[in-house]
């Protein structure tokens, strides 16, 4: 079979892009440690205000007794609950997420805390905060006419003036 | 301090550990709102009507008008009525009595009813300030605008945020007032709570203003 020069060179540089993008894809992925949906855990969204785990007066930061740090957040249209949470910079967090009625994304510009949020699912996300400093928390996922609308707080403080400060208001709601 | 804030918590009902509401909409629920028998509705409201107006438009201002009504909204402020989840002494003594399938019934018939007129046509002129909270909410105090839940119109929205537009100023305002003083706390995860604790009394005057003269 015959190619010409001109197709064969264009073949190359086309191969050769698709290759460079795979490669970003993958090294960015690796390097800023992106969360694919891994946690595959079912929970019935209507009844989520009357389970344990979700239920209002559970949701927020806790401390667990391995020195790492839980939140419990629901995603609602429109809004992210609790409103405003504080967390410490430098340590393991792990995120528990639910949603009450539709599809919502959680994303935190200039952070690597990102996923997706399906109804009747738990998502669950483990990173860290190197830099403190006043975060949004937005919904990357169109949800409905107040989508827009659809962010929150996140204060990220140094781990000393945390532990003084938060871990035990925020910590322990008992 | 501590035991008054505390003993404060324990008298509003804010005490932790009771959910907001005990309605959860699973099929089932909604199914059976959606059963419900207008007609049967129709004769249990005969007990309703001296509050809420013969035909769900109510002629004091200080009860609400049902007429018109989500009848998954109306369902769920019934039940929690009944069930303490919501407070008002005169509501639960009215529900105490009813049956899931009464309550679905009630719902049935009161959603079915045109809601109220409007007689006074709004001078739109008069709620500039205020439309800027209805239609592009505060983005520094993170609320969202009331339209994007309650509609366009204010007619409501599924699965239960209630249609608001046509009701009595007096109600609408009562019932912000207590949200924001978190008295009235029957919206799961404080959804109407907390936008209405940033509002302040003015807003809250104005809002209902315009919402009672919104023609649905
Ligand atoms: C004695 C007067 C009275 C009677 C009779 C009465 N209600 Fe009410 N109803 C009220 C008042 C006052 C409120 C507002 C209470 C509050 O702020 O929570 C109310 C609120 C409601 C609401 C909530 C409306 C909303 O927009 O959130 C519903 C639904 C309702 N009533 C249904 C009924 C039904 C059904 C009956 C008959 C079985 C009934 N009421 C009988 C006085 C009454
Ligand atoms: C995030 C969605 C959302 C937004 C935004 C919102 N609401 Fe609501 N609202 C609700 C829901 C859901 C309920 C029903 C909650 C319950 O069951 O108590 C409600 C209830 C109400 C009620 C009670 C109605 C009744 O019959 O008792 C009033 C009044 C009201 N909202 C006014 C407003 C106003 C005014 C605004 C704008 C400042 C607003 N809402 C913004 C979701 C919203
Ligand atoms: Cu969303």
């Amino acid at each position: 079979m015959h190619i010409d020069p001109l197709e064969k060179k264009w073949l190359y540089i086309a191969f050769g892009m698709v290759g460079l993008f795979l490669g970003a894809i993958f090294i960015s992925a690796l390097v800023s440690g992106i969360h694919p949906p891994s946690n595959v855990e079912t929970i019935d969204s209507a009844r989520l205000h009357l389970s344990e785990e979700f239920a209002e007066d559970n949701l927020g930061v806790r401390i667990q007794p391995d020195g790492t740090v839980r939140v419990t957040m629901v995603a609602g249209r429109y809004g992210f609950f609790p409103r405003h949470i504080t967390l410490p910079a430098d340590t393991p967090i792990t995120f528990r997420w639910a949603s009450i009625d539709v599809l919502h994304g959680v994303h935190m510009p200039m952070t690597n805390m990102s996923t997706m949020v399906v109804p009747g699912y738990v998502a669950e996300v483990t990173t860290q905060f190197p830099k403190p400093g006043d975060y949004p928390m937005l919904c990357n996922e169109y949800c409905g006419t107040g989508h827009d609308f659809m962010w929150s707080k996140v204060t990220v403080v140094d781990k000393q003036t945390w532990a003084r400060r938060h871990a035990k208001t925020e910590g322990d709601p008992s | 301090m501590m035991r008054l804030t505390l003993a404060l918590l324990t008298i509003t009902g804010l005490a932790h550990g009771a959910p907001a509401t005990q309605v959860a909409w699973t099929p089932e629920t909604q199914e059976l709102v959606k059963s419900g028998d207008p007609g049967r509705g129709e004769k249990l409201a005969a007990t309703c009507a001296g509050c809420h107006g013969e035909r769900g438009v109510s002629a004091n201002s200080a009860f609400p008008s049902l007429a018109g009504q989500l009848p998954t909204y109306l369902y769920r402020q019934l039940h929690d009525y009944k069930d303490g989840s919501r407070v008002n002494p005169l509501m639960q003594n009215f529900t105490s009595a009813l049956s899931d399938q009464d309550m679905a019934d009630l719902a049935a018939w009161y959603s079915r009813q045109p809601p109220p007129e409007n007689s006074k046509a709004a001078d739109p002129s008069q709620f500039e300030d205020i439309l800027r909270l209805v239609r592009q909410g505060d983005s520094k105090r993170i609320i969202p605008p009331c339209r994007v839940c309650h509609g366009k119109q204010g007619q409501g929205e599924q699965i239960d945020t209630p249609r608001i537009a046509g009701q009595s100023a007096t109600y609408l305002e009562q019932t912000l007032k207590a949200y924001h003083d978190g008295e009235r706390h029957n919206d799961i995860y404080g959804r109407m709570r907390l936008i209405a604790e940033q509002l302040t009394s003015e807003e809250i005057r104005q809002l209902a203003r315009y919402y009672a003269t919104l023609q649905p």
